[in-house]
């Protein structure tokens, strides 16, 4: 299918069969989608329709636009890949939207033992068949809370590993709370990727980041996150915000970030059921008008030599993802798990604690192989509502997770989730265009 | 008009480049975990090699 959309002035055709990414002048956008799609039909010259139309057939020939879709269910792979190590079910901070229940997992508050992750590490290496590059991120609660037993994991994890010629890619997910020298030598040396925890603004992150006796945390992570980029050198880390209900300009925060340095910078619509701080029907235009005006002042750092990466806006049409990946996301369940402090399993950490999706233990391994296999099959071929949808080899269907919180299903997208996806997408691909021509 | 902005390198039915962009779901870290494997994993495993099996 084609999509054709428009950002300002700058018109667009998204071919999703191909994954082709053209641009036209405004007429044949409204022929086309007088044609294809619904709309008044331009009055336009015979000469101009036979332009547009020779166009058309040249690009069809080419196999770059009404090209046919995949249609063919993806391959299950059977070896697992990645872990989430909940380190612990605690934290140091009381963050209001928080997912995990401010870290406890609607249970209590622990601590995974080091024979539990070291449990975990067989687990995965036992399980990982031929894979040589396998993955754990240190999640939480808040990792740095054990920081000695993440180090201690980590190493076990690299002699293990050493043993069957395999090797693990670690990431830690931080509120940035404890990250002294001691924990940025250590991420620096051994972590592949860091995502530290920074709403933007300091009264927005205030407003929702406090600490355990009420009180706004950036004043004590802003130094700590700073000291950190500037000794990453060239190493991968994301400053990762969550923009409310509460800040819709959230432009703002991410220039904010920017401002201070930051050049790795993602920023993500909360996901909560708590009315006053998520984000519902009512705010998607606006999201939508802030997404616009995060891109151009996006595409204007990037001109003046001051550009910064925003994760939403990344989007790689050349190299392109392979099949199984565009049609099957993010693995949980199948490829994917994590793993609680007591070394019980679920297929990722949006579902940690719900007895219905406990899939086993690390000491015993999958027991509940119905439900690896129901995630397993899960892919864009059973999202019905996916098939219309011109974002769907891009956004691989969206978080099961996500799905089944919000429409009870996971295979029922999330129409609020969904248009935000279409709009960042769009975002991205005027970035991209505008990136790649320098005419921004 | 219309002028070809982007298009993809090559067809592969495994083997990626560049995962990170796909998975935008708002969830914490699939993100970083999902798709960063997928990434290094077919990357150091010979994409055209799985490709013809």
């Amino acid at each position: 299918m084609v999509h054709i959309f428009n950002f300002e002035n700058y018109n667009y055709i998204y071919d999703s069969g191909s994954g082709s990414l053209h641009e036209c002048d405004k007429d044949t956008a409204d022929y086309l989608k007088a044609k294809y799609e619904c709309g008044a039909m331009p009055a336009l010259s015979a000469e101009k329709i036979a332009e547009i139309e020779a166009d058309i057939s040249a690009l069809k020939d080419k196999g770059l636009l009404f090209a046919d879709e995949v249609k063919t269910a993806p391959m299950k792979p059977k070896d697992a890949k990645a872990l989430c190590l909940h380190i612990c079910h605690d934290c140091n901070l009381r963050c209001r939207y928080c997912f995990a229940d401010e870290g406890a997992y609607h249970s209590e508050r622990e601590f995974m033992s080091l024979e539990t992750a070291k449990t975990a590490i067989d687990f995965l290496l036992k399980n990982s068949g031929n894979r040589k590059v396998l993955e754990v991120d240190f999640f939480g609660g808040e990792p740095l809370m054990c920081l000695d037993t993440v180090k201690k994991t980590v190493a076990y994890a690299k002699a293990e590993a050493a043993k069957l010629g395999k090797k693990f890619l670690f990431t830690t997910t931080t509120n940035a709370l404890l990250l002294d020298d001691d924990a940025i030598e250590f991420f620096n040396t051994e972590m592949e990727n860091v995502v530290l925890s920074l709403d933007g603004r300091k009264e927005v992150h205030d407003a929702i980041r406090k600490t355990r006796n009420g009180k706004g945390s950036f004043d004590l992570v802003i130094e700590n996150i700073k000291k950190f980029v500037r000794s990453r050198g060239d190493k991968h880390y994301y400053v990762r915000g969550t923009f409310t209900s509460k800040n819709l300009d959230f432009s703002k925060d991410v220039i904010f970030l920017a401002d201070n340095g930051f050049d790795s910078i993602s920023m993500e619509p909360v996901v909560t059921d708590i009315a006053d701080l998520q984000i519902s029907d009512e705010h998607l235009g606006t999201v939508c008008t802030e997404y616009e005006t995060l891109c151009n002042q996006y595409l204007e750092r990037h001109k003046a030599g001051k550009g910064f990466n925003f994760f939403h806006f990344n989007i790689d049409l050349e190299g392109g993802t392979c099949l199984q990946k565009r049609v099957s996301a993010c693995g949980a369940g199948n490829e994917y798990f994590s793993v609680v402090p007591n070394g019980d399993l679920y297929p990722c950490h949006q579902f940690a604690g719900d007895k219905n999706f406990l899939m086993g233990n690390v000491k015993d391994g999958i027991i509940r192989g119905d439900i690896r296999e129901k995630f397993a099959s899960n892919s864009l071929f059973t999202r019905e509502e996916c098939d219309g949808c011109f974002a769907k080899f891009i956004c691989s269907g969206g978080c099961s997770a996500n799905n089944y919180n919000f429409m009870g299903d996971m295979n029922k997208p999330y129409p609020v989730t969904c248009a935000m996806m279409k709009k960042r997408i769009e975002c991205g691909m005027h970035a991209l265009a505008r990136k790649k021509d320098g005419k921004n | 008009m219309i002028k070809t902005i982007s298009t993809p390198r090559e067809k592969k039915v495994t083997g990626c480049g560049e995962c990170r962009s796909t998975c935008q779901s708002a969830c914490k870290t699939s993100c970083t975990v999902g798709n960063q494997s997928c990434e290094r994993i077919t990357r150091e495993e010979n994409p055209e090699k799985i490709n013809r099996k």
